[in-house]
């Protein structure tokens, strides 16, 4: 281990001065695939976290809500609280828009239109608290007055007492900072659900009807009774507090799965040039391995070696990759949001959520690329011929696939294409994907080899022929035929 | 030091050399002549495990060399044996130092210790001062001499050369023969030299030709 640390160091290494190019070509390539890899990852998990935060403060721990399509009347409340199993119900206005901060910078807040009077029982952590000397219990019901949670205190940099710019519509509303509300996660602010209606334009609609609901009534149950009845509005549905989140997350995992596909291709392709830059690399240095082997590096030695550098290149382009992904993601989350403009997260506005764990693994993802890439000119060193390569014999024992190996790649990539989704993921599609790039490579050496038998060579042996007769004759020495 | 007995090589059906035999004791230079196409150079190959041989015994300071397995004779190979080749074969890459160490580095000789033997070696080959010299800024000659620091700076038993002086001009192939036999004579190893030069076998301790039915002193 030591001699071959030695080695990479002290032969490999200053080799690589004389060809940095090629050497980046790998590493660049680990780099790009692991980046995108990454970020993806990152944009995806700090969005969904945000969310999960968003929905958690919206709801104030209920035992469930009437989700409605996008509003509903708000007259169903009345038909909602005269249910029997229904405890306490309260109806909610959620608005996503935008507030200014102390410093007229707009910022994602989530706006609740609630009922002080009913919601305690519902979701006690949304109940609104009136800060000592902004004004008495009335405020409460004050249309111009809101209540922020500590997390919009501290992004809006407000105080109790002082005012703040609401986007609703095309204007902004100043109101009233009068108190706060117990619920944690993302910034959100209440303030009294006729207020909302008004200011942003929905008078007599709601959002949904949080739910406490008396024993022994499931969710599920109520929701297959209710959906039977005349009242129930069309397109509603019964959701549990964390259902949201999971609705979003698989709604979103198309985009997810298929973006981490792309990046897995990224990272084939890096694999491959890995493998074109080391192939390249044991090829121009035969003479240099034959002699090592000569001076007694046994083959696996040698093999050792080529994969040594393999997992330098590696480990370099993990490195700088998790480095360009943990940027990338951070840019891409400050200017597209998590969704990279796709809209399944709407009204948030997530911040980077490193973890040190997922960069470990994609890391290692990028390092298993690099050692895959270097395996076969690995194995190319190990099997060289020492002394017949020294005399510029060649020396590498190539294994060349069979002619059949790229078309059979092909025809099941194209036979998997067929294959329907498993749990909604087009894993057949993701696999064909993987065996045409195989396949299209496996074909290249068979191509090439039919494009040169067509090439009529005899073809340029008569032209060369033809200009050596009109030199000699041109020069005297002979006579054409 | 080196026993050779009986050793057959063959491709196929047909023999390159068979019943080839001889020794060569410590310090001993001794030059194989014989006809391009006798197998020269497959000896050479033959006597360091690089190429298989059909039938005989290598023994190198009780070893027999032909009892091991690729990995040992590679281990052997690093401790015993030095080689010398026709083209030189100095890594570009590296300095003239940094390629004198080369065998030194595979045996895990500690920095401090190599730097000391490549200085006392390329003082004795006479390239004091070319330490940190590319190996494309040297002429022949000096490409030479630093092969042949290379394959004694690890103090081999046996060193193996092929011929070193083929692509000398006369009088270089000279100077670098006598410098390889005073450096054998020095560190007591034994020197197989295979030639087809008649001058620089004239400066070996004992001369052999190589036949296909065996080897002859000349």
């Amino acid at each position: 281990m030591t001699m071959l640390l030695t080695l990479l160091r002290e032969v490999s290494l200053r080799e690589w001065r004389l060809h940095p190019w090629r050497q980046g070509v790998g590493v660049l390539a680990v780099a790009l695939g692991v980046a995108l890899a990454f970020s993806v990852h990152l944009i995806n998990e700090s969005a969904l976290s945000e969310f999960s935060s968003a929905v958690r403060s919206a709801t104030g721990q209920s035992d469930g809500a009437l989700q409605c399509p996008q509003f509903c009347d708000d007259r169903i409340w009345d038909v909602i609280q005269a249910q029997d199993s229904v405890r306490a119900a309260s109806p909610v206005l959620e608005v996503d828009t935008y507030a200014l901060n102390a410093r007229g910078q707009r910022m994602a807040i989530k706006v609740l239109g609630l009922d002080a009077l009913s919601i305690a029982a519902v979701a006690p952590d949304l109940l609104p608290r009136l800060s000592p000397g902004t004004g008495d219990r009335l405020d409460l019901l004050n249309p111009q007055r809101l209540f922020l949670n500590p997390a919009a205190m501290q992004v809006l940099q407000v105080q109790p007492g002082q005012t703040l710019l609401i986007q609703a519509g095309l204007e902004l509303q100043p109101l009233m900072v009068a108190g706060t509300v117990a619920t944690g996660g993302s910034p959100v602010a209440v303030v009294d659900i006729a207020g909302a209606q008004e200011h942003f334009q929905a008078l007599g609609r709601i959002s949904r009807i949080e739910l406490r609901l008396a024993p022994g009534h499931p969710l599920l149950a109520l929701e297959a009774r209710w959906r039977e009845q005349a009242w129930w509005p069309v397109g509603a549905r019964l959701q549990a507090p964390q259902e949201g989140t999971q609705r979003v997350s698989t709604a979103s995992r198309a985009y997810r799965v298929n973006l981490t596909v792309l990046a897995l291709v990224a990272l084939f392709v890096g694999a491959f040039l890995v493998f074109s830059v080391q192939s390249l690399s044991v090829a121009q240095r035969t003479p240099s391995l034959a002699l090592l082997g000569v001076m007694g590096l046994s083959p696996r030695q040698r093999l050792w070696l080529i994969l040594s550098e393999s997992l330098l290149l590696g480990l370099s382009g993990s490195a700088i990759g998790v480095l360009m992904g943990t940027g990338a993601a951070w840019l891409a989350l400050r200017w597209l949001a998590g969704d990279l403009g796709g809209g399944y997260f709407p009204g948030i506005a997530p911040s980077l959520q490193f973890s040190a764990t997922a960069a470990a693994a994609f890391a290692v993802l990028g390092v298993v690329a690099a050692l895959l890439g270097g395996w076969a000119p690995a194995r190319q060193a190990q099997g060289l011929a020492v002394a017949q390569a020294l005399k510029g014999l060649g020396g590498a024992s190539v294994r060349t696939l069979s002619d059949w190996t790229g078309p059979v790649l092909v025809g099941l990539g194209a036979a998997l294409a067929l294959l329907p989704p498993w749990k909604g993921l087009a894993l057949g599609a993701y696999g064909a994907v993987a065996l045409l790039l195989l396949g299209g490579i496996a074909c290249v050496p068979a191509v090439v080899a039919i494009l040169l038998r067509h090439a009529h060579p005899q073809d340029d042996v008569r032209a060369v022929l033809a200009v050596g007769r009109a030199k000699a004759h041109e020069d005297g020495t002979c006579r054409p035929p | 030091m080196l026993k050779v007995q009986s050793l057959g090589k063959r491709y196929g059906d047909a023999w390159v050399f068979r019943g080839v035999s001889f020794d060569v004791a410590p310090g001993e230079l001794v030059a194989v002549l014989g006809e391009s196409g006798v197998g020269k150079s497959t000896l050479l190959n033959g006597l360091a495990g690089l190429d298989t041989v059909e039938e005989g015994c290598i023994e190198l300071r009780q070893t027999q060399v032909l009892s091991l397995d690729e990995h040992a004779l590679a281990l052997w190979r690093r401790r015993e044996v030095g080689f010398v080749f026709q083209a030189f074969h100095v890594l570009p890459h590296l300095s003239v130092a940094q390629n004198v160490a080369l065998h030194l580095l595979l045996l895990g000789v500690p920095r401090l210790e190599r730097e000391t033997r490549v200085q006392q070696m390329l003082r004795s080959v006479g390239l004091q001062g070319f330490e940190d010299r590319a190996p494309r800024t040297l002429s022949g000659g000096q490409l030479q001499r630093v092969a042949i620091a290379r394959a004694l700076t690890h103090r081999p038993a046996l060193v193996l050369a092929d011929e070193p002086t083929g692509n000398l001009d006369p009088d270089t192939a000279e100077r670098v023969i006598a410098l390889l036999r005073q450096q054998v004579h020095e560190l007591q190893a034994a020197c197989v030299l295979v030639t087809h030069s008649r001058a620089a076998a004239r400066v070996a301790d004992r001369v052999l030709q190589l036949q296909a039915h065996g080897i002859t002193p000349a």
